[in-house]
């Protein structure tokens, strides 16, 4: 193979790599709190003693979980302005989409921290007198999202690479920014391999983390 | 004699297709110390748990220290549920101990004892840690205030969670099984606990296997099978006397009752 490398352009355009990751760094931050603040709630719903929470949450979760994410932002970029009349900005309906998609994952990383702690914690909190309330916040959490951690990681991988979805919708995270690099110059194999590579840089310690937390928490309990 | 501490009325309790309990009457008098036993499976812990409400049940009545658990009546026959309030307000009086101890494994041991005081009673947190480590002293475990759950023995964490009840000053404790999961050599620093807070005419309700134990300190044995109470009386009489054939089959298989 003789194909001549330019990889002095990924240099060249260094700062369109960075303008490009600090985009997917936001999009990631705000999908991130969108997921967390429906998803530790729609959780707790999903893991409730009482059926009607459950029944609310499942079909949200599942639904969430079972069609793919593209589809998820192509629907509230095109579809929901039909339907609420307003246009959503591309950013907007980027984070919304992400955000619930990872909220459903992220609701099924809660319930199962929680259920994976004895019955018999939340009997004892019970029997000194202790709320449901007060046994999550005191009791039941503390145990539980040392568990959650490591998967939680994992998910947030999982997001940091569904963010180039974004680019579709005309979104400057990195792929976007480097599709258009290679407009201009041509050079799609130096740019791809440089994007494949900045990803694996920033997602290979996540998961190298969230192994390394289960194993030493696994090792100590 | 005055009313009693915990009145059982015809209690029922089934989970799905299984009815666990089926008319239990039981009544416990103040200071009373009351031994539950029965083969695993006859409904002991169940009807523990309904006491303080941990389990609810659908039929029957019970009444704590006056007051009823779980359920009042209501206009036309229907019950009407306590509510969350007050059945913390039960549980807060009723201390219980658990087979598995159940301690709270991110908190230290003097975490543990002052957890109810604190949280639930509202505590200044100076005052609950100086009556929680005089009640270490007096299970013997003021020198592991500060360990956690997991590096103390059975013997020990059992008396930690025995520790952790009385914090909340109970007007009577239920064990359920309380040196059942520990290795035999340490169910006698945990019975020792148990027979001091009987002398100091703590109103005690205990199911357990260990016969000798309820012999010797129980006012009353209380023998269930089945659901139902089939025959109490006081411990003498059940373990030399029994009368229903169900007690005299059940102390043969645990070898008390040798005729
Ligand atoms: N949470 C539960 N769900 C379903 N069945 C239960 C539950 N707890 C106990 N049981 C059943 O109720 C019966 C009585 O159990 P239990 O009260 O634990 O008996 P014991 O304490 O005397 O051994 C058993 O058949 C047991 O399988
Ligand atoms: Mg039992």
């Amino acid at each position: 193979m003789s194909y001549n490398w330019h990889l002095y352009i990924i240099w060249d355009y260094r700062w369109v790599f960075v303008r490009g990751a600090m985009f997917t760094f936001e999009l990631t931050l705000l999908s991130l709190a969108v997921g967390v603040i429906v998803g530790l709630p729609l959780g707790m719903a999903r893991g409730a003693q009482h059926r009607l929470p459950r029944a609310i949450a499942m079909p949200i979760i599942e639904f969430f979980r079972s069609t793919p994410s593209l589809v998820q932002l192509f629907w509230i970029y095109y579809a929901l302005p039909i339907l609420i009349g307003v246009r959503l900005e591309a950013m907007v309906a980027c984070t919304l989409g992400l955000g619930l998609h990872s909220a459903a994952y992220i609701a099924e990383i809660f319930r199962a921290g929680i259920a994976s702690i004895d019955k018999g914690q939340s009997l004892a909190a019970k029997s000194i007198g202790m709320s449901y309330l007060t046994s999550m916040r005191r009791i039941i959490l503390p145990q539980a999202v040392r568990r959650m951690i490591p998967p939680f990681i994992n998910e947030l991988a999982n997001l940091i690479k569904l963010t180039t979805l974004a680019s579709v919708l005309a979104v400057y995270e990195l792929l976007h920014e480097a599709n258009d690099l290679i407009a201009q110059t041509f050079r799609p194999f130096e740019i791809y391999t440089a994007l494949a590579i900045a990803f694996l840089v920033i997602i290979f310690p996540l998961i190298y983390l969230s192994r390394k937390l289960e194993l030493y928490w696994a090792k100590r309990s | 004699m005055s009313a009693p501490m915990i009145s059982v009325r015809n209690l029922a309790k089934r989970f799905g297709d299984n009815q666990v309990l089926r008319g239990i009457d039981l009544d416990v008098q103040k200071g009373e110390i009351v031994g539950i036993i029965g083969p695993s499976g006859s409904g002991k812990s169940t009807m523990l748990r309904c006491l303080n409400f941990l389990e609810q049940y659908e039929g029957g009545e019970i009444q704590f220290d006056g007051a009823t658990v779980g359920y009042r009546d209501g206009p036309n026959g229907k019950r009407i549920g306590d509510s969350e309030a007050k059945l913390r307000m039960l549980r807060a009086q009723i201390g219980m101990v658990f087979q598995n101890f159940n301690l709270f494994p991110h908190m230290t041991v003097l975490g543990n004892v002052i957890e109810g005081p604190v949280v639930v009673k509202g505590q200044p947190k100076a005052q609950a840690t100086t009556e929680a480590l005089a009640l270490l002293e007096r299970v013997g475990l003021a020198d592991k205030a500060n360990a956690y759950p997991s590096t103390l023995s059975g013997g020990q964490q059992q008396r930690v969670g025995i520790a952790r009840s009385l914090a909340m000053k109970p007007k009577a404790m239920l064990f359920d099984e309380p040196t059942s999961s520990l290795d035999p050599e340490l169910v006698g620093e945990v019975l020792d606990v148990m027979q001091s807070l009987a002398e100091a005419g703590m109103t005690m309700l205990i199911a357990t296997h260990e016969m000798a134990f309820i012999q010797e300190i129980a006012h009353r044995v209380v023998f269930i099978d089945g659901g139902k109470v089939v025959e109490q009386g006081p411990p003498a009489q059940i373990f030399a006397q029994p009368t229903h054939p169900r007690t005299i089959d059940f102390l043969k298989r645990v070898r008390v009752y040798k005729a």
